[in-house]
């Protein structure tokens, strides 16, 4: 098993200036789950084929292990790829699918068989093994692309988005069964989704990609309570972070954010870090989580200052919660997250206490959250 | 130099037709024995029996044949047509440049093993007629006569992408087609880094066998498109990286190689041009390309401008997707949404701001071939 790592990466095609992947470093720790993460062209696909050998790498040093391997082949790099297009070998069965890398390699047909035999328990395929892959499932076809992965026991393995043709229950299950299967491997991953859940219910950390950029690598959690823009902060959660415009102002010896229909007091920590970097007075963004608007009474009892009152345009009930669109505050339509059996319905006011010592303040030009800078 | 291009030279050179010929065996020694009894006629006498690279016998109007190679039943000649007889100077620089052509095409081949030479020389042959303003379509009895040309195979044409191909990973090509496919894969190198590939029609069968519960038997196209995403996988793991490929329906060689040749060629330039990021190309899907393909660039582009109110509406990668998407899906609003991770109300509304935009609502079918099209279009358009 290895690392990876990436120094000043970049990805530029022939013909235009602009680049897919821009000074992209990166240090994969050996046995680490990464997941790369962004939307549609934001060049986690294009780093990971970099990573594979499938695009050459326009400038910059790819390393895995302590191997340069920038000018490598594919076959030659360690590692073993599993994509969203995947293709079975159709003339061929489950097992000689699985034992063909094998084979090129010159493995000796015990050791061939053994591998594809363990691989195939470990992936609940073993009574499959005789099969064509046009007699097999969605799912299961999958798990031979995945087995035909692991019996290569590469030092990288590199995903993806290898779990988004199959439906969505299916897809559930893989996710459990490729992080069990990470364990128990002690392999690094490298895992590219669009799907933010998959990032962060299996990723060690998360590369979140815009532009080409990488805008935060972190783990889950750090993600998901320390993001450094709006853009990270928009990405990570779902429904996302609600975003209000809006401005802060001193009265007091206190300070008060203020927006349409708001004004609430920001906390004596967040208010001195806001006082040293010179905002007060100034317009910028608040960023706050559905789950942190509360309509409980506790919550207004504890928070009277961060009261604000809205209209329920929408609710979307659950069952376990319930989706609350509400309208009234600030110029978009803001979203919370409240308990299923709170019974608030439709086309009502309602109050919410806003959580501010969970708020996010970002800066309106750079859009970087002043609290992570 | 190839053939082609010596001959080209010689037409130049004499300002006359110069081409391959097969002369019939019978008529090559007729010809030889009357004109070995004319004296002074002849620079060289050939022999009558024998026939020796660079002899010559002239024909009764004004053609003068050199043998090239003899066969059991003919001569491979080249045939020069020249009302003005050939000078004696002219004789013996044909003799030469004959040679010099037989000599140079052999010794390119030096050091190949007999599969790669004979792959290369049916190679260079197509690449001629490939090139050639009017090609012959049946493969010489020279190249036949080695190959298995005449069974039921599968086209592939590969391409790579990156610079490890050419002669020294023919070989290499070649053992891991033949664990791959079949042993009796034959692999033709055509242009740098460009292979046409004949796999054993039985690979078919193999892909269409194996237990099926209640599903349909798969289609021909079907299997054919399995078998290349299948081939296309290994090569891109297990060979040299990523490379463009596309096949065509099992074929007789041996009547139709330069066609299928042509053919693929065709649908992988469509498939790079239409279709950025798909690495196989299936002829069957690439027909409106195809025809799409023939419309100048300055129509293109008016066309697009034409037709859409504003230009830049496709210029969302996000409308790009889901159209994409939508018509992959037959324009079904559910799988589309499905596949899309997105509810299904939410692209009704990308839809519906689409229609806005553009005045075009691909829920008509009518506005849905026009999407397309502008689609297709746009896409070409925008690198030029």
């Amino acid at each position: 098993m290895a690392g990876v790592r990436l120094e000043h990466v970049y990805k530029k095609y022939a013909g235009t200036d602009l680049a897919s992947v821009k000074d992209f470093n990166l240090d994969i720790k050996d046995k680490e789950f990464l997941v790369l993460v962004g939307p549609s062209g934001c060049g986690k696909s294009t780093t990971l084929r970099m990573i594979a050998g499938l695009e050459e790498i326009s400038e910059g040093k790819l390393f895995i292990g302590e191997r340069l391997v920038n000018d490598v082949a594919p076959k030659d790099r360690d590692i073993a790829m599993v994509f969203q297009s995947y293709a079975l070998y159709p003339h061929m069965n489950v097992y000689q699918n699985m034992a063909f890398g094998l084979k090129l390699r010159k493995f000796k047909k015990a050791e061939i068989d053994k591998r594809v035999r363990e691989a195939a328990k470990i992936l609940d395929i073993e009574h499959l093994l005789d099969r064509k892959p046009k007699a097999l499932s969605g799912g299961q076809r999958q798990r031979v692309a995945l087995g035909r992965a692991i019996v290569r026991e590469p030092q990288v393995f590199l995903m993806d988005e290898p779990l988004s043709n199959l439906d969505a229950k299916l897809r559930g299950q893989m996710r459990a069964e490729i992080s069990k299967l990470a364990k128990r491997l002690e392999t690094t991953v490298i895992y590219v989704t669009h799907d933010q859940i998959e990032a962060m219910t299996m990723g060690d950390r998360i590369v979140v990609m815009k532009d080409g950029i990488i805008q935060q690598a972190a783990s889950p959690e750090e993600l998901y309570n320390h993001p450094v823009n709006i853009f990270v902060a928009g990405f990570i959660g779902a429904p996302s972070m609600n975003f209000i415009t809006g401005s802060l102002a001193e009265a007091g010896g206190a300070v008060r954010f203020k927006a349409n229909n708001i004004d609430v007091l920001v906390p004596d920590g967040k208010a001195q870090q806001l006082r040293e970097k010179g905002l007060i007075g100034k317009e910028i963004i608040l960023g706050i989580r559905p789950e942190d608007l509360h309509e409980e009474p506790v919550f207004h009892e504890a928070s009277p200052q961060t009261i604000v009152n809205a209209h329920v345009e929408v609710a979307e009930n659950l069952g376990h919660e319930m989706f609350l669109y509400l309208n009234g505050l600030g110029k978009d339509s803001v979203i919370a997250r409240v308990d299923g059996r709170s019974g608030v319905k439709e086309g009502v006011n309602v109050k919410l206490a806003l959580d501010m010592n969970k708020v996010h303040i970002f800066d309106k030009e750079s859009e970087l959250n002043v609290f992570e800078v | 130099m190839s053939d082609a291009k010596w001959i080209t030279q010689l037409q130049a050179v004499l300002d006359c037709p110069v081409r391959e010929h097969q002369l019939p065996i019978h008529d090559w020694r007729l010809l030889s024995s009357e004109q070995a009894r004319q004296p002074n006629e002849r620079l060289q006498k050939p022999k009558t029996n024998a026939v020796t690279i660079g002899d010559y016998v002239s024909g009764p109007e004004g053609a003068t044949w050199f043998a090239l190679e003899q066969h059991a039943d003919h001569v491979h000649v080249l045939e020069i047509n020249r009302q003005q007889r050939l000078s004696e100077m002219e004789i013996r620089l044909i003799g030469w440049a004959v040679n010099q052509m037989l000599a140079e095409s052999s010794k390119n081949y030096e050091g190949f093993s007999e599969s790669e030479r004979y792959a290369s020389e049916l190679g260079t042959w197509i690449d001629e007629q490939l090139d050639a303003s009017e090609p012959k379509l049946l493969l010489p009895d020279r190249l036949i006569s080695r190959g298995r040309l005449f069974s039921s195979m599968i086209p592939f044409l590969l391409v790579c992408e990156q610079a490890e191909s050419g002669r020294a990973s023919f070989g290499e090509l070649e053992k891991l087609l033949r664990t791959f496919l079949a042993e009796d894969v034959l692999i033709i190198p055509l242009k740098e880094q460009e292979w046409l590939i004949l796999g054993p029609a039985s690979l078919i069968h193999d892909a269409q066998s194996g237990e099926r519960d209640e599903e349909e038997e798969e289609s021909l196209e079907e299997s054919l498109a399995s078998i290349a995403f299948g081939l296309h996988e290994m090569l891109a793991s297990e060979w040299m990286g990523d490379c463009h490929l596309a096949i065509s329906h099992p074929i007789s060689p041996a009547n139709s190689i330069i066609g299928t040749t042509a053919l693929l060629r065709e649908t992988v330039h469509l498939g790079r041009a239409f279709h950025i990021g798909a690495n196989i190309h299936l002829p069957w899907l690439l027909h409106l390309e195809r025809l799409l393909n023939t419309i100048p660039e300055a129509h293109r582009i008016k066309f697009v401008e034409q037709a859409l109110k504003r230009t830049d509406a496709f210029l969302d990668p996000e409308i790009l997707t889901t159209l994409e998407t939508f018509f992959a899906l037959d324009c079904n609003v559910s799988e589309t949404a499905k596949k899309l991770y997105i509810h299904r109300n939410t692209l009704l509304y990308r839809l519906d701001k689409l229609k806005q935009e553009t005045e075009l609502d691909v829920r008509q079918f009518r506005d849905a071939v026009l999407v397309k099209i502008i689609l297709l279009l746009y896409k070409v358009t925008k690198r030029a």
